[in-house]
């Protein structure tokens, strides 16, 4: 565990060195959060609520996805271009497990964002507008560990697409084509409260809802008793399915796997 | 003039088949483009079931103010790839083969970059949005309204081709602009679809003066729906389109030339 840890580190601190980048992010988080704030300020349009949905839920619900969106946003193409290029023969003579290592990386990744991209964000919005405090100290834990969580719903997805690769010429279409349909199905771009009912039965069975909408309710207390437990459930279940269906692809890929040249 | 469209069409001919080399990798992208751009839109479609209308914009006028971004951009693209990435021709001393021709610098430039798979994922879906909602909105199609939108795409075209030549003017001072296209070019087309006056002061300034996409989309459809919003600007916003095109061009252009001088290869 240690060793992976050092993955993460090394990222983190590869990120450190490119400052004008980060502030480059943190002005593009607060730009599209300014946008959302105006886009439904409009639609709200001087509203006190809609369906019991107050505004300053739905700027609390955008503020958290749109940071976490940022946050968990990696190279996608990371295992397509070891593949494409050969290095991925290195890697695997290492004795370390590459999926782990992989992940490691990304959260280091991650938490480099969260911490100087996501949370410089949320302080400069509060200037503007006004979030919902989280509902407790509870709800703050949980949203925590549920985030965690859907990270990695996120990440096993992302996963699943990348090992295609052993296949396919590009993925380049097909991460496109699911990170768009993360963003419609997810709540990051139309907050799952005003979504069609339709929808919302079909999103049910999908794991886009535990990514980032369970961690915003738990933080807004919409939930509560039995409901958490039924969606931490879910977010595990949906964790330990995908990275079996991860895990069949990568296996199958990797028996596949021709390297030419050295 | 017949020898620059021979040109392009040579240009078009090969980056057409090389694009399209491996056939359904090309489809696969194209798609990939459309479903990505209209994500956006599905979006937008679900939150006015739920809401109705935006500002009084209801979902078919917003559909044609979007088509107007998607149309120019596949337009765009056809011509001005090679200043989309033009830091990239930089980095890797592409450009000098380019100084190397018979043939002014820019025109080069424009006539071989050619996107072709985001063309026809933004020209598709741009055209898509046009025929859904053109004749729900009540425009009466007649020379003079015709001839209005023909021209106003050429300058919604030439507006976008203004701020690239721009960023790759920027380019020989820096050579990573990456930063900048995504925050005041990416960024911002992704809301300037909406209608401007739903934004606040700041982000309505930026549409208008620093990347002015309010005249690619927002005043001209003004022209045709004339809708209350528009009070809150002058009336004559709705005619310059193209003057606002040629005039960030030629000055895009002047600071192109100027920049040029300071061009230092990046050698290998």
């Amino acid at each position: 565990m240690l060793t992976y840890l050092q993955f993460s580190v090394i990222k983190f601190r590869n990120n450190m060195a490119y400052r004008f980048e980060y502030l480059m992010g943190i002005l593009n988080t607060l730009l599209n959060f300014l946008v959302y704030w105006c886009i439904y300020k409009a639609l709200y349009a001087g509203a006190a609520e809609v369906d019991g949905i107050t505004f300053s839920m739905v700027a609390t619900n955008f503020i958290i996805s749109l940071g976490l969106t940022n946050a968990f946003s990696k190279n996608e193409m990371f295992l397509h271009d070891k593949i494409k290029q050969g290095t991925i023969a290195n890697e695997l003579l290492k004795p370390v497990n590459f999926r782990m290592r992989m992940m490691f990386e990304d959260m280091g990744d991650g938490f480099f964002k969260v911490v100087f991209n996501f949370l410089p964000a949320v302080i400069i919005s509060l200037l503007f507008t006004q979030l919902q405090p989280p509902a407790g100290v509870l709800n703050l834990i949980l949203c925590l560990i549920s985030t965690v969580l859907g990270y990695l719903v996120l990440w096993n997805i992302s996963f699943i697409i990348q090992t295609w690769s052993f296949w396919l010429f590009s993925v380049w279409g097909i991460v496109t084509v699911k990170n768009a349909v993360i963003n419609i199905l997810s709540g990051a771009l139309l907050p799952l409260w005003f979504m069609p009912q339709p929808v919302l039965d079909f999103i049910k069975f999908t794991p886009f809802d535990s990514i980032f909408f369970t961690p915003v309710q738990l933080y807004l207390g919409q939930l509560n008793g039995a409901d958490i437990l039924f969606n931490f459930a879910r977010q595990i279940i949906w964790i330990v399915i995908l990275y079996f269906i991860g895990d069949i692809f990568w296996k199958r890929g990797l028996k596949k796997l021709v390297v030419q040249g050295g | 003039m017949k020898d620059i469209l021979q040109l392009f069409c040579a240009y078009a001919k090969t980056g057409l088949k090389s694009r399209f080399q491996y056939k359904l990798d090309a489809i696969a992208a194209i798609f990939a483009v459309f479903f990505r751009e209209a994500s956006g839109i599905i979006v937008m479609y679900l939150a006015l079931l739920k809401f109705d209308s935006i500002n009084n914009w209801n979902i078919n006028e917003l559909l044609f103010l979007f088509s107007l971004i998607f149309i120019t951009y596949g337009i765009f693209i056809v011509f001005f790839m090679a200043l989309r990435d033009f830091s990239d021709w930089i980095k890797h001393g592409d450009f000098d083969r380019v100084m190397l021709r018979p043939r002014g610098l820019l025109t080069q430039l424009v006539l071989c970059g050619a996107d072709w798979l985001a063309a026809f994922g933004h020209g598709t879906l741009g055209i898509l949005l046009f025929i859904l909602s053109a004749n729900n909105v009540g425009i009466t199609w007649n020379a003079v309204t015709i001839t209005y939108y023909i021209i106003t795409i050429a300058g919604g075209v030439l507006i976008q081709g203004a701020i690239f030549l721009f960023f790759s003017a920027v380019s020989f001072y820096f050579i990573e602009t990456q930063s900048l296209k995504e925050i005041l070019y990416w960024n911002v087309r992704k809301f300037a679809g909406y209608p401007i006056s739903i934004y606040n002061k700041l982000i309505q300034s930026i549409l208008i003066f620093v990347v002015p996409f309010a005249f690619v989309n927002y005043f001209p459809a003004q022209f045709f729906l004339r809708k209350e919003d528009m009070a809150a600007y002058p009336q004559w916003c709705m005619y310059i389109t193209p003057l606002v095109g040629v005039v960030l061009y030629v000055l895009a252009y002047a600071f192109w030339r100027y920049s040029l001088r300071h061009y230092k290869s990046t050698g290998n």
